[in-house]
């Protein structure tokens, strides 16, 4: 298995105390469905997949979400977030596996 | 003769061998594929709680009407509701109607959020309605759908 990474961007680059942001969450993860066989040896691929990912900003959850298997391979989630002060924003993601990841991101609001 | 009615009951044993194991594999066809199958019509109930929802112009639901791969389909549900304290959009739900597992992703919000609006991509395994349901905070239920053609499967 591939070592697993991701990221968060936000968007706009640049924002003030109180906008909206666009925040979008990549992971590389394979997302198997336990559907697909391997075509070299016709055995089926064990599922793989993300359940659950949570969306923290400066300790308040503001987001959870369910994930089933039917979303796409390296799977981005964006979601839309209200500046509210300097902070740090926590993104935690589990999959069926037991695999537990975080991934922070700084919020730096100018003025 | 004797001949002729061993090769005759030998064809009919043949074709029976052949019919039967067809015939019981055919009822046994229509078993759900995959560990969490569920149609779209239960997971919907579970969801709702075995409430209405009313298909909205509030929802907006953005996904292609022809998708060249069905692996990869972009999904964007916008829903036009204020998120204060108080009155705010609790859940977007995203369905694709005929996955094996209809359900794709359950995104509960918070009025933390601003605006309830979520993107991601889903994967289609055949032309079918993508159904976006929005629950808000005093319990009812919004929905949206729309049709999406799928050039190539992408459910494997």
């Amino acid at each position: 298995m591939a070592e697993s990474k991701s990221l968060i961007k936000i968007k706009p680059n640049s924002y003030k105390s109180g906008d909206i942001v666009k925040v979008s969450f990549m992971v590389m993860h394979p997302m198997e469905t336990g559907l697909r066989k391997d075509k070299k040896t016709g055995e089926t691929i064990p599922e793989e997949y993300i359940n659950s990912v949570k969306f923290e900003y400066n300790g308040k959850v503001i987001t959870t979400m369910n994930v089933w298997e039917t979303l796409s391979v390296n799977p981005v989630f964006t979601i839309n977030m209200k500046v509210d002060g300097a902070g740090e924003l926590k993104v935690t993601y589990t999959d069926n596996t037991g695999k537990v990841e975080e991934t922070t991101e700084k919020i730096k609001p100018k003025g | 003769m004797q001949r002729r009615d061993f090769l005759k009951s030998l064809g009919v044993g043949a074709a029976s061998a052949v019919v039967i194991p067809s015939m019981s594999f055919a009822a046994e066809a229509p078993k759900p594929r995959g560990k969490n199958a569920l149609a779209y019509n239960d997971a919907l109930g579970v969801a709702t709680g075995g409430k209405k929802a009313e298909v909205s112009a509030k929802v907006k639901l953005k996904v292609p009407e022809i998708a060249e791969n069905g692996a990869v389909v972009p999904v964007t549900v916008e829903v036009e509701h204020p998120m204060s304290e108080s009155d705010y959009v609790k859940a977007i739900h995203v369905y694709a109607t005929k996955n094996a597992n209809s359900r794709c992703i359950g995104v509960h919000l918070s009025p933390a959020n601003g605006e309830a609006m979520f993107a991601t991509r889903i994967k289609l395994g055949e032309t079918q309605e993508v159904v976006a349901v929005a629950e808000l905070s005093n319990g009812t239920f919004l929905m949206a759908s729309q049709s999406v053609k799928v050039t190539i499967g992408g459910c494997g």
